[in-house]
């Protein structure tokens, strides 16, 4: 941080929040509150003499509230920039550090927040986790027990700048503890709190102990866990280290823990497994090593940035293998641990990795996207009419779509990524999407069902997670009905109802909707779209009485080729269970229905010319018998 | 104030002390004046237990027992409360202190909590003084299943 | 029947169906009263795994099956949320319907003097006593409570709240046992029965 501050090219500002951002890559307008520090920068020299006058003490948060610091006070020891802030909520207004600063004058009580607005080229996101507070564990007694303290605690402790100096001592007494307990997965891996791993528990509490032990090789450290895990190089090693040190790893996780009223001794009764039984120790002191959360703002970051969160709260980032760095949104990128928990070797790589993406952004002149962007035609735009509509703006899960009322939409080319949404969800048909448009697909689902179409079951799948699924089926020979034929768009969001009806109208057997599970949609929330517009079709189809099981929609995974397969044998087994005639009569009786919604398919610009040419290459390939094998 | 002792009946369920140190000092060291009933449950006592505590002559009775939630049998001791309350009500009535008739809860990381409990008890009793006034001669038993 | 495994035939019981959740953690084990004050051997991470690898034989007659009294204090403080009193009466009642009978002295009724005023069916915590009409030697067809030993956990509730004392756990904890107890303490110069 001191190096990073000292590099000309490199501007930190500290105390500063992030309150807007617009624009796209190469271009984000970036809204900023440098909150004021009622100290002036340029003239704060970091004596500290301001703060050794201020009367006022208050808890140290960076201390882990174990220490106490001033009204004026800079977090830590090597804070940068070494300038003081005071602390408005805790200042009575006394103006002792005025009269200390005397000739520099620094203290101005008078600065306001200021708001400043940047041009950025590209945003790295580091914002780190949070801790769990395990005071909801009533079973560990955090908070209630003197002597129970957290990992962090005891990292302050523990350290030399720390508000012991380094003396690792009993909050109950002061004493130094000869035998202590870390509980690892304290909230994580723990249904109950935070389900996942927080990755680097285990190696942080080998570490600990291993320095209490190289401090005082008397100490008997104990660690409880459920497993250790130490899957980098070199941490193994580490493990067999602090084992062969002495140190004993129980394994077992604690149910409870009880104190001693008059000692504040603890004792710990916890199922040893390798021994097989229950085993109760006492302890000095017990550390709980809890697990790492998202920061507390992490959800208003993510709405701020515009990029997603996955299930655990953590960033979600563009593809977890290809593109661990990027955001969903160009030019966003993540290093360390506000993606998900990561040690430091790691983080130091993310981070190291995303400034050269970055730089990528900052070093070219133009930029790559998708081309299966959305475009408006901006004659069929209801807004350029006067008319209120807003519907594409709403569906746009990247907000890449102006909408003002009384002026056709507009695509921020920059911005689309190429969902399909809006282009499904507008009402009048007045926007395509570059390569997808509904004429390329309309006549897909005509040449798809050209012969036998009460046969067959027309399967849309979307390009990341079904079509994967349909893909990994067919690697991993997982037989499904010959009678499916699939179709590709980008997103389930691009589904339109449009070509549900027509494939119907044609007579289609079956129909399958399938995209992502929703948290796994690559384009945020692009599956929300499409999972709210399957339901609308699902009740309609109810309502005209369509055997069920003859529309469906299912969310399927890369990973799901079983899924595909064997939702798609639910599906022939449904039409075999049907007698043909019937199928028949009912495609008939429902015929005239989707006729009558599919009004307007002539009227989209494209469709026509397209579906005649279909019509003839069909002909074609039906007289000649072309083989279709 | 009275130099005897005061004769407590300590009616413990068998779950409700977790650290087996308090459990050793029930089970071995209790001062003479306790008398210790083990029960599967607190539900189990039947108020007959009670009433010939009382009317052998102790002057005070305590009922043990877990936290509401943590019953070992889910309900069991919601269902002593329910008619311990009761009877202790009838004691009282038939003079017998309400006072000298007490529940404990005790949750499971309270250790050291019984002593203090059965302490607090003996001075409360104390101030009460002695309870004979319902002593009997002979044990009431009533006639049923297993006697 | 033939192609279930154990675990599938626990999990389609109501509760059973985290039961693969368990990562033996030995939470349960730690937590558990019955361990700690009954039975060392108790241990119902084990008997989820003897589950999980089709132990059948193992599962049926290990005392965890029969000794949890559903108390759930495993429960809050299961980091992978399994009911684990569930599963076990799940095994348990795999167990009875294969014909294995539970350990526990239950409790047991007097035909002759029950009433059949239904008081032991209300506060049976484990809904083990119903009332049933049935026929008793000197008074014929007549209603009187009749415990299910397979859901008796032995708590005694019943026996406290009989009004007629005809119901309550013979061998162990009998009123006369206690009552002797408490009066060979306060009248230890003798006062018998």
């Amino acid at each position: 941080m001191v190096d990073a501050a000292r590099q000309p090219l490199i501007e930190v500002k500290t105390y500063t929040e992030v309150e807007k951002v617009e624009g796209f890559v190469g271009n984000f307008k970036v809204t900023l509150r440098e909150k004021s520090k009622y100290v002036r920068a340029d003239r704060c020299n970091g004596c500290g003499d301001c703060a050794k006058v201020c009367p006022v003490e208050i808890p140290n948060y960076f201390e882990m509230n174990l220490a106490p610091r001033k009204a004026i006070y800079i977090p830590m020891s090597q804070s940068v920039p070494l300038i003081y802030t005071v602390d408005l909520d805790a200042c009575i207004h006394c103006y002792k550090c005025v009269e200390a600063c005397g000739a520099l004058q620094a203290i101005d009580f008078s600065m306001q927040d200021k708001i400043v607005e940047e041009d950025i080229g590209a945003i790295v996101v580091a914002t780190g986790f949070s801790h769990f507070d395990p005071t909801p564990m009533e079973e560990y007694g955090y908070n209630r027990y003197p002597n129970v303290i957290t990992a962090i605690e005891m990292e302050r402790l523990n350290n030399s700048a720390g508000p012991t100096s380094g003396r690792l001592i009993r909050p109950s007494d002061g004493k130094v503890p000869q035998k202590l307990a870390f509980i690892n997965c304290v909230g994580s891996r723990d249904k109950r709190f935070n389900p996942g791993c927080s990755n680097f528990c285990c190696m942080y509490s080998i570490k600990n102990a291993v320095l209490l032990k190289q401090m005082n090789p008397n100490v008997d450290i104990s660690i409880y866990y459920i497993d250790i895990r130490t899957p980098s190089k070199g941490y193994e090693e580490f493990y067999d280290r602090a084992r062969s040190m002495g140190i004993h790893f129980i394994q077992g996780r604690p149910a409870m823990i009880t104190e001693d009223p008059q000692t504040h001794n603890l004792f710990i009764q916890s199922e040893d497994i390798a021994l097989g039984r229950v085993v109760e120790h006492e302890y000095d002191m017990v550390m709980l090593n809890q697990a790492a959360i998202p920061q507390p703002d992490q959800e208003k970051m993510s709405s701020v940035l515009n990029v997603a969160r996955s299930p655990g709260g953590w960033y979600m980032e563009y593809h977890p293998k290809l593109r661990p760095l990027d955001s969903p949104t160009d030019g966003i990128f993540f290093a360390g641990a506000c993606q998900g928990p990561k040690d430091i070797p790691a983080s130091v790589a993310q981070g190291s990795a995303a400034a050269s993406r970055a730089s990528r952004v900052l070093h070219s002149d133009s930029w790559q996207i998708e081309p299966t962007v959305a475009v408006v035609w901006s004659d069929r735009c209801v807004s350029a009419q006067g008319k209120p509509c807003g519907i594409c703006e709403r569906s746009c899960p990247y907000g890449a779509i102006d909408y003002q009322q009384g002026r056709a939409a507009e695509v921020i080319t920059a911005k689309c990524h190429g969902c399909g949404g809006c282009v499904a969800e507008c009402p009048h048909d007045a926007i395509t999407q570059l390569h997808y448009t509904d004429a390329q697909i309309l006549a897909q689902i005509r040449t798809l069902l050209a012969e036998e179409p009460h046969k067959k079951i027309l399967a849309f799948r979307c390009h990341w997670c079904s079509y994967g699924g349909a893909d990994l089926a067919g690697t991993s020979h997982f037989e499904y009905t010959s009678n499916e034929r699939g179709l590709k768009v980008m997103c389930s969001a691009r589904m339109d109802t449009d070509f549900i009806y027509e494939a119907y109208r044609l007579g289609a057997g079956a129909v399958l909707y399938s995209g992502c599970h929703p948290q796994d949609c690559h384009y945020i929330t692009g599956q929300v779209v499409g999972a709210k517009r399957a339901k609308r079709l699902e009740t309609i189809f109810e309502r005209m009485k369509m055997t069920p099981g003859r529309f469906r929609v299912e969310w399927i995974s890369a990973a799901e080729g079983d899924k595909y397969a064997h939702v798609l044998n639910e599906m022939q087994a449904t039409l075999d269970a049907m007698p043909e005639e019937e199928l028949l009569a009912e495609i008939d009786r429902l015929r005239p229905e989707m006729e009558k919604r599919l009004g307007r398919l002539g009227t989209i610009p494209g469709v026509g010319p397209a579906l005649d040419y279909t019509q003839g290459i069909i002909e074609a390939m039906l007289s000649k018998e072309v083989a279709v094998k | 104030m009275s130099t005897t002792p005061m004769k407590i009946a300590l009616f413990q369920c068998r779950w409700c002390l977790y650290s087996p140190e308090d459990q050793a000092w029930v089970d071995n060291d209790l001062p003479k004046n306790i008398h210790l009933v083990k029960v599967p449950c607190t539900g189990r006592i039947d108020p007959l237990f009670i009433l010939n505590a009382v009317q052998g002559g102790a002057d005070g009775v305590m009922v043990s027992g877990c936290l509401p939630e943590k019953c070992h049998f889910k309900e069991g001791n919601l269902a002593a409360r329910r008619q311990l309350a009761e009877f202790s009500q009838f004691l009282d009535y038939i003079g017998y202190a309400q006072d000298r008739v007490r529940f404990v809860w005790l949750d499971l990381q309270d250790r050291g909590r019984i002593q203090q409990e059965l302490a607090a008890f003996e001075r409360t009793l104390e101030t009460l003084g002695q309870a004979q006034a319902l002593a009997t001669r002979a044990p009431i038993a009533m006639g049923g299943a297993h006697d | 029947m033939n192609n279930t495994t154990f675990a599938e035939e626990v999990k389609a019981l109501p509760g059973g169906e985290s039961l693969e959740m368990c990562y033996s953690c030995g939470t349960c084990t730690s937590q558990c009263m019955v361990q700690l004050k009954q039975e060392p051997e108790y241990n119902p991470r084990r008997l989820l795994r003897l589950v999980m690898m089709e132990m059948r034989a193992e599962a049926y007659t290990n005392p965890t099956t029969w000794l949890c009294s559903a108390c759930d204090l495993c429960y809050p403080a299961c980091p992978q949320q399994i009911h684990i009193s569930s599963v076990i009466t799940a095994v348990k009642q795999i167990a009875s319907q294969n014909g294995i009978k539970t350990p526990l002295a239950t409790s047991v009724v007097n035909q002759q003097t029950c009433v059949a005023c239904g008081l032991c069916v209300e506060v049976c915590p484990y809904d083990a006593i119903s009332l049933q009409v049935i026929k008793v030697p000197y008074r014929g067809a007549v209603p009187v409570a009749v415990v299910e030993s397979s859901l008796c956990m032995a708590c005694g509730l019943c026996g406290a709240a009989c009004r007629s004392n005809s119901i309550g756990i013979p061998e162990e904890y009998s009123d006369l046992d206690v009552i002797e107890d408490i009066w060979s303490w306060l009248r230890p110069e003798g006062a018998s029965l």
